[in-house]
């Protein structure tokens, strides 16, 4: 199972995007600055734009899930159990695990861009996919939801799954390491090698690389772990 | 055409000649075909096709009722290809300096901000409705009768909360009504030439040469 993107470009005016290499399986994470173009690439890997030159290869993937970053633009039915529903869900197991049971008749929109966030990942992670794009799927989520998030990613068996994020605080065991800058993917490689190469990296990653201490991976685990290391 | 009351001043001559005759439209159309960047606006606004189709069905029933629909279809499509026109070349903030130079610095002011903010609204509700369409792709499912409502009420929701949120703005901000603005204009040659043009259009249809000229054979 392997997604191939040869010189994939994507355009927007005089603004461009090229982006070249292969996601195997595991889960990759691809990070930049805000407007680098991480939602960009994650609409053409999912094929909702096709790409202005070069092309994208599906190799062994049969079913596919993009997570758009902000839930609103995925809510398609007129209560939150109808959202349910139209994931093709049984709403009732959906909205008890993420505490939503008492607003399963309310309108979707009404409810908190946190709440509508984490209604929306309940759904679109309740199925498995073999490729998995999720978008900015930190973003509105406390620090509690967050480190949930990060366990559910952490556990993912199988499947192609890529996290495209800004985040700086909070992150599953990933597996691949991908930067997007100046208008370019790069492939910064394997995990712990990716690390020293990662140049997006939070502070306090390259504070613990820094100071010669080893780091196997970047889940608050990994870093206590490190930090804790004498 | 750069400066927007002319655009509108042209527009709204040309709809009216279009929808005044046949032959009106006609003039219209080739005025259409040498001043503006033609098929290249229709391409990037993609409800010109339902809205073609809604003309083609009501142009039908007239037809069906005895009435002239094919008339009807010809100057109807030729408004839509002004409307699109008038739409591709609009810039932010040009309703703002047309309304002040119309009504003043408060109710011009305030009618130009009104039409700056519908105008974003129509953009805003274009790129609603397209990620509403991935959405329900992602989701397997396909537009229809069943999904329409969820996705009406989904536009109207978030055109309500973004008008809640832009009023909550300007009340912080301070504003209690009118503003200071001193409306600026530009023009190049080519403007005044169309403009011209639909001005001649316009008095070769509703003008009835004939009686001006001695035409024999």
């Amino acid at each position: 199972m392997k997604l191939h993107l040869n010189a994939a470009r994507a355009c927007r005016g005089n603004w461009s995007l090229v982006a070249d290499g292969t996601f195997s399986e595991g889960l990759h994470l691809v990070s930049g600055d805000v407007g680098s173009g991480k939602s960009t690439l994650a609409l053409m890997m999912a094929g909702f734009l096709s790409p202005a030159d070069g092309s994208i290869v599906r190799d062994g993937i049969s079913s596919s899930m993009i997570s758009l970053q902000f839930p609103e633009y995925h809510v398609t039915g007129a209560t939150v159990a109808e959202e349910c529903r139209s994931w093709g869900l049984d709403c009732e197991p959906v909205l008890y695990e993420i505490n939503l049971m008492d607003k399963r008749d309310v309108a979707p929109l009404t409810l908190s861009r946190g709440e509508l966030k984490r209604l929306h990942l309940a759904c679109a992670l309740a199925k498995k996919y073999d490729l998995l794009l999720l978008d900015e799927p930190f973003s509105s989520l406390d620090a509690k939801e967050k480190e949930r998030l990060c366990e559910h990613l952490s556990r993912l068996s199988g499947g192609i799954t890529i996290i495209f994020s800004h985040e700086q605080s909070c992150f599953p065991r990933v597996d691949h390491i991908w930067e997007i800058q100046q208008g370019e993917l790069f492939n910064r490689g394997k995990m712990p090698d990716a690390l020293t190469r990662w140049e997006h990296a939070p502070a306090l990653i390259k504070k613990i690389i820094a100071s010669g201490k080893s780091l196997k991976n970047i889940s608050h685990l990994d870093l206590q772990e490190a930090i804790c290391r004498t | 055409m750069q400066d927007v009351r002319m655009r509108i001043g042209t527009a709204t001559l040309l709809t009216l000649v279009s929808f005044f005759s046949v032959p009106g439209a006609a003039g219209v159309f080739v005025w259409w075909l040498v001043f503006t960047p033609r098929l290249q606006e229709i391409k990037r606004i993609r409800i010109v096709a339902g809205t073609i189709l809604m003309i083609a069905l009501a142009a039908l029933f007239i037809s069906a009722g005895g009435g002239d629909g094919l008339s009807y279809l010809v100057r109807m499509i030729v408004i839509i290809l002004i409307g699109i026109w008038l739409f591709s070349e609009q810039k932010t903030g040009e309703f703002l300096h047309l309304g002040v130079w119309m009504f003043g610095n408060r109710t011009g002011f305030e009618m130009g901000m009104i039409a700056e903010m519908g105008m974003q609204m129509a953009e805003s509700l274009a790129t609603d409705l397209e990620r509403i369409h991935i959405a329900l792709k992602i989701k397997g499912q396909r537009w229809g009768a069943k999904t329409l409502v969820p996705a009406g009420l989904i536009l109207v929701s978030d055109a309500l909360v973004r008008a809640q949120g832009t009023a909550e703005l300007m009340a912080v901000r301070g504003f209690y009504n009118g503003g200071s603005l001193c409306p600026k204009f530009s023009h190049r040659r080519r403007d005044l030439i169309s403009g011209m043009a639909a001005i001649a259009v316009g008095f070769l249809v509703f003008i009835p040469v004939s009686e001006f000229l001695i035409l024999t054979w």
